[in-house]
């Protein structure tokens, strides 16, 4: 390799370290970082801004930017917390039944919302409801920061890691829905019955309790019905839109903007009310990101990379597979998934491409995708949802310590990763 | 006019006063709001009584609003119940703010802009590292218009 990929591999390798340790923000770490590959020249404005495999990924940032503003509408109008309420309620005060429907809902909404505004929306809910059982909190926060990440995995638009592989893999939303959707699914289950064993000490049920919760009105959170149904409407089109790209022709990130442009348009909400829904800094961040990934591909350094993997695992799709399902899923437990997934996928596109490209070698996005959206689980620092729980908690007084998380965060990731290992080699690779 | 001529004695209130105490305390006396001392009996905190009130309602509230309303009305009338264990440092508001503390020598000016700043309807007077009294909006205002 050159001097210049040298520097490049450093480059990348110390803005990763300041990303993983946090020692400087992370947005600016990742600018940072994509500044100095553009002054040593080992990327260039030409590929940075308008290629579109070494470049910024526009696909991604608009359509997390389409999504942001739709959810940040959404969010305003109490469906959330209207929900989680009616479910406490259908749950009669019984703490079991209780998790098990708040993590239900949070999985479908993290499905389609990304996780950390859903574990924002569903952790006040459940200091109120799990007050009113005199039920300790904290077992219930864990479960849902658990069950948004893996409910995020399930979609195109779950996670963030999902909206690279999607964009960088040429993956459709069907194509998520088909193969990682009904893993998902059996994945919850497991989780579920799993919840019953790892907390059973937080299912005391106290009947007098239980009508405290009846007394609550989930109506009354509703601030604007007529809101809420203008933003379900547009939710529901952004989601039969992307179903439809076959017929439609849209990409994602078409669609999300234009729903949220449609949402903008057609509500009371103003364009600086949705605009200030946006969070530029995560937006930053990617784009950086995508510029120092892409400095490592002009540099030739994932060239490099890849032929050595492909070299590793030809014609061992299998070997590959698993090893980056638990690698993934292992790397995913420590740092941030998004700056992993981001540099995995150009190395992932070229073992696809040597494994021939078809069905079958899709099988390592699915691999990389399941690994890292379920390794956040593992430990409370692995997925922004968990960071976000913790915080919660800590502000509310039952603080949850590293421990307290990630020692459930361990078996949780063990299990569900253990699951879809088998599920991968059944339908892929046998 | 000076700080040290507007000055009122204010009753004070520490880290491990109960929340409970703390508003009996806001309520009894119908003052402006509350200063906190550490162990030294230098301001920490000023908190304007809403913010007192602040300290006692339940955080699930404060994060998400929809939740007030969801409440029924015999529990949302205890609510200073469930906080009844609590005590001011728990409670505390997270962020940093600068204090309206303020010397003796201050113009009325200097506390006016002081508090309008801080948007605090009382300051703390500090001499010599020591707690002296507190300037009220009130009596700020009684001088000023006075004058």
């Amino acid at each position: 390799m050159s001097a210049l990929a040298w520097l490049s591999v450093a480059v990348f390798l110390g803005a990763y370290a300041l990303i993983a340790t946090e020692r400087v923000h992370r947005v600016a770490a990742a600018l940072g970082g994509a500044g100095i590959m553009l002054l040593i020249h080992a990327t260039d404005a030409e590929a940075a801004f308008f290629s579109q495999h070494t470049g910024v990924d526009w696909n991604v940032v608009f359509l997390l930017l389409g999504m942001m503003v739709i959810v940040g509408v959404l969010k305003q109008t109490g469906v959330f917390e209207y929900l989680a309420i009616w479910a406490a309620k259908r749950a009669r005060g019984r703490p079991y039944r209780l998790m098990v429907l708040l993590v239900v809902i949070t999985a479908l909404a993290s499905a389609l919302l990304d996780n950390v505004t859903t574990v924002l929306l569903i952790a006040p809910v459940t200091f109120l409801v799990c007050e009113r059982l005199a039920v300790p909190v904290a077992p219930f926060l864990i479960a849902e920061a658990m069950a948004s990440n893996i409910g995020g995995t399930a979609t195109l638009v779950g996670d963030p890691p999902n909206i690279i592989i999607a964009s960088r893999g040429g993956l459709t939303f069907n194509d998520f829905l088909v193969h990682l959707a009904p893993l998902i699914v059996l994945l919850m289950v497991v989780f579920v019955v799993l919840c019953r064993f790892l907390f059973r000490g937080a299912f005391a049920h106290d009947p007098a309790r239980a009508a405290d919760v009846m007394a609550l009105d989930e109506r009354e959170a509703i601030t604007d019905r007529r809101l809420l149904w203008q933003s379900l409407v547009v939710l529901a089109l952004v989601l039969v839109a992307f179903v439809l790209h076959p017929v439609l022709h849209y990409e994602p990130s078409v669609v999300a903007i234009l729903g949220a442009g449609f949402l903008v348009a057609a509500t009371r909400v103003t364009a600086e009310e949705a605009i200030s829904e946006v969070e530029w800094p995560t937006l930053t961040f990617f784009a950086g990101l995508f510029v120092m990934v892409g400095a490592l591909v002009e540099t030739g350094v994932i060239e490099q990379v890849s032929r050595a993997a492909v070299e590793a695992t030809q014609g061992r799709l299998g070997v590959a597979a698993t090893g980056l399902l638990w690698g993934s899923a292992g790397i995913s437990a420590i740092v941030d998934n998004i700056p992993y997934v981001a540099t995995m996928s150009p190395i992932v596109a070229d073992l696809v491409n040597a494994a021939g490209g078809g069905e079958h070698a899709r099988v390592l996005w699915w691999a990389l995708a399941l690994g890292a959206d379920l390794g956040g689980n593992a430990t409370a620092v692995g997925a922004a949802a968990n960071v976000v729980v913790l915080g919660i908690a800590a502000r509310n007084g039952t603080p949850i310590s590293f421990w307290g998380f990630t020692r459930y965060g361990l078996v949780v990731t063990l299990v569900t990763v253990a699951v879809a290992t088998p599920y991968l080699w059944v339908r892929y690779l046998l | 006019m000076r700080a040290r001529d507007l000055l009122t004695a204010f009753p004070t209130v520490t880290l491990e006063t109960p929340v409970a105490e703390a508003a009996r305390l806001l309520a009894d006396q119908g003052l402006p709001g509350l200063i906190v001392v550490d162990g030294d009996g230098l301001p920490i905190s000023i908190l304007p009584g809403t913010q007192v009130l602040r300290l006692a309602v339940p955080g699930y509230c404060q994060d998400d609003p929809a939740l007030a309303r969801v409440v029924d009305e015999a529990h949302a009338d205890g609510f200073l119940r469930a906080v009844a264990g609590r005590t001011v440092r728990e409670a505390m508001p997270r962020e940093r703010r600068e204090l309206p503390v303020t010397d003796p020598d201050a113009t009325v000016l200097e506390v006016a802009a002081l508090m309008a700043r801080t948007h605090s309807p009382l300051a703390a007077v500090v001499d010599d590292g020591r707690l002296v009294g507190a300037v009220t909006l009130r009596t700020l205002l009684d001088r000023v218009l006075a004058a």
